[in-house]
């Protein structure tokens, strides 16, 4: 069982292959969500264009309904994750950048899905692994069916993307 | 004066559900439901689409088993072309559908119900998970996350994405394998062998803990239902459908697929939207059945792969040659996904799997078709009707959950009958009805259409309505 082709990337498919950007860069960036639910698709959306950013590259760039467990794997390959979501709490737009403790613990019971200190902690436990990770979230305006982003969160895109690759850049001076 | 217990929802399986707890005057529990409470329709949703968009509409039924509906809906749009898929494409379609069976089991098993049988029915919910699994027993939460991943890599990989993949059309699969991605995929079935290999080891030198619960789960006489290969072999994507009694009889066998409705009725009841499906001959609500990884090692006369079929000798000297227990599924479900290991690998290695021939095109040539195949909890039915320009007039999807839905309820009874004590609602009773409908895996965002994770609500009524008692957590 291998690890390439993880994921269900953030760009195009084709027969035999996953179209994610991954590299051996230690930096590992997904965007998560579900894409046919307006502004939830705002990973989807991040992670598509951050896999073409020059910024990122040599970066692992993934799109993902959900955070599964079978994430802790590449994590615990990363020295940096950058999840991004987004949020039904936070005010339409407005971004939020946290840092998940490796420390913390996951909350809650669970079924097929985790959450980000959740995974977090499985690839501490299981691989000895602590990348720095980082959420970036953004206020979503509306969640109802449809397959693009209201114009607001729209709007804040661009923001998110530089937001992810001046994380990722910090880092790498660090 | 009689009342009633409501567990609501149920937690750790893919949907939404309640389940209700009915006490008589004494407070002896004399009937039990499994109510599904959400609604999605797909039958409705697709009359008037093209049947050509069925195979990728009906896939969006589930994020869970996408791949299932998508190989039994194909199935149905092949009947209704009249086409028989080139040989290389049948084999594509079942490499996917086994993939969906490995990454749908390793979900349920390690995933959801390990920490049941590691920690025990009764151990805090707050160490009872995953993360708890990983400190525990650290090679066991490893192999459940690798082999899920393989299963998914398999669906990517040949099929296009893990979730709601393109690569299964009508008439076969949409592009030929390559030799890197076969190549790939066998690079992994040995570490992937030994995974389940580990995880059938750990679970057999555990069983004895869990003989109450065996005892107690679903433990009762049905009948079990299936696809098996000509040989007698279990077959997850074609052959025909056998249906054994509680003693191995036959009660079906070498029947086509194709004419489930004549020995399949489907019952409504107000309580749930869940159909519970039963056996014609026997009548409803007497015709149980079961159907998923216990009825297909229990129908089959072997697995058909060298290692699964030593591991199905021994499942049946433990267990019996028809395992009664719907505890058993556990079990089952690691030799079901050792066979589909094996079976990946054996059709990797066919002389003919690179071949560019893998789909077969034609138009409209019936007005009615049936798909069926075995998804990862069970028997699945697609049947479509379609007018003369392939547009969909109507739709009756058969599910795995509805088919174990009378079962299900009757395990909750069972369980409930031996656990709840007096008119509170205990923790060891909460926590074993909730693991005994696990033990089926259902999943009910298929079968009625639900979506979402549930937390846990139980209450205890009276006749007049009025709460008696409510844990919620």
């Amino acid at each position: 069982m291998t690890d390439a082709g993880a994921g269900e990337g953030a760009g195009g498919r084709g027969a035999g292959g996953g179209a994610e950007s991954r590299g051996a860069g230690g930096t590992l960036v997904v965007g998560y969500g579900n894409a046919l639910r307006s502004d939830d698709g705002l990973g989807w959306c991040a992670a598509a264009r951050l896999a073409e950013d020059p910024r990122l590259r040599g970066a692992t760039v993934l799109a993902q309904h959900q955070l599964t467990p079978e994430l802790a794997v590449d994590m615990s390959a990363a020295s940096l994750v950058v999840l991004i979501d987004a949020s039904a709490t936070d005010e339409a737009g407005a971004i939020s950048i946290r840092r998940i403790d490796a420390a913390s613990e996951a909350g809650s019971a669970w079924s097929h899905h985790l959450e980000p200190a959740g995974l977090v902690a499985l690839a501490r436990e299981l691989w000895g692994a602590s990348p720095a990770v980082f959420t970036v979230s953004v206020g979503v305006a509306s969640l109802d069916v449809g397959d693009r982003l209201s114009p607001t969160v729209e709007q804040a895109l661009p923001d998110v993307v530089d937001a992810v690759a001046a994380i990722v850049e910090e880092h790498g001076r660090a | 004066m009689s009342r009633t217990i409501v567990i609501d929802p149920v937690t750790r399986i893919e949907g939404h559900s309640k389940i209700t707890i009915q006490l008589d005057d004494r407070g002896e529990v004399v009937d039990a439901h499994f109510h599904v409470t959400q609604f999605r329709g797909f039958e409705r949703i697709t009359q008037g689409r093209p049947v050509h968009e069925m195979p990728a509409l009906m896939a969006r039924i589930c994020g869970i088993c996408p791949v299932s509906h998508l190989v039994a809906s194909a199935k149905a749009v092949d009947d209704i072309l009249a086409v028989e898929p080139p040989p290389t494409g049948v084999d594509l379609r079942r490499i996917i559908n086994l993939g969906q069976i490995v990454q749908s089991n390793a979900l349920s098993f390690f995933h959801l119900s390990s920490p049941d049988l590691l920690f025990g029915f009764d151990a805090d919910p707050a160490v009872r998970n995953i993360l708890g699994v990983a400190r525990q027993n650290p090679q066991l939460a490893k192999d459940g996350i690798a082999l899920r991943r393989w299963g998914q890599q398999i669906i990517e990989w040949v099929a296009g994405k893990r979730i709601h993949p393109e690569g299964i059309v009508p008439g076969g699969v949409a592009w030929p394998l390559t030799a890197e991605v076969r190549d790939r995929i066998l690079d992994g079935v040995p570490e992937a062998i030994a995974a389940v290999e580990r995880a059938i080891a750990w679970y057999k030198t555990d069983m004895l803990r869990w003989e109450d619960e065996a005892a107690t789960f679903g433990n009762f006489r049905s009948a079990f239902m299936a696809l098996v290969d000509r040989d007698g072999n279990v077959d997850h994507y074609g052959g025909w459908l056998r249906v054994v009694d509680a003693d191995g009889k036959y009660l079906a066998d070498r029947v086509d697929p194709k004419l489930f409705n004549d020995y399949i009725g489907e019952a409504v009841e107000p309580w749930s939207y869940l159909k519970s499906t039963y056996w014609k001959a026997m009548g409803y609500p007497d015709g149980i059945y079961r159907v998923g990884p216990l009825a297909r090692v229990n129908v089959a006369d072997r697995m058909g792969t060298p290692r699964a079929d030593e591991e199905l000798e021994k499942f049946r000297w433990r267990v019996g040659r028809v395992a009664g227990s719907s505890f058993h599924y556990h079990y089952a479900r690691l030799i079901d996904t050792l066979h589909s290991i094996e079976k990946i690998e054996q059709l990797l290695r066919g002389p003919d799997i690179l071949s560019k021939h893998v789909r077969s095109i034609a138009g409209i040539n019936r007005n009615e078709g049936i798909g069926v195949s075995e998804a990862p909890r069970g028997t699945l039915m697609h049947h479509y009707k379609v007018d003369d320009d392939g547009i969909v007039q109507w739709v009756n999807l058969v599910i795995a959950t509805g088919h174990n839905n009378m079962a299900m309820n009757r395990s909750v009874l069972q369980v409930a009958r031996s656990h709840v004590k007096g008119t509170t609602i205990t923790e060891p009773m909460l926590n074993r009805v909730e693991a005994v409908i696990r033990c089926y895996d259902p999943c009910l965002s298929c079968s009625t259409h639900a979506l979402g994770e549930m937390a846990l609500h139980i209450q205890l009524l009276a006749p007049d309505g009025a709460v008696l008692d409510e844990i919620a957590r």
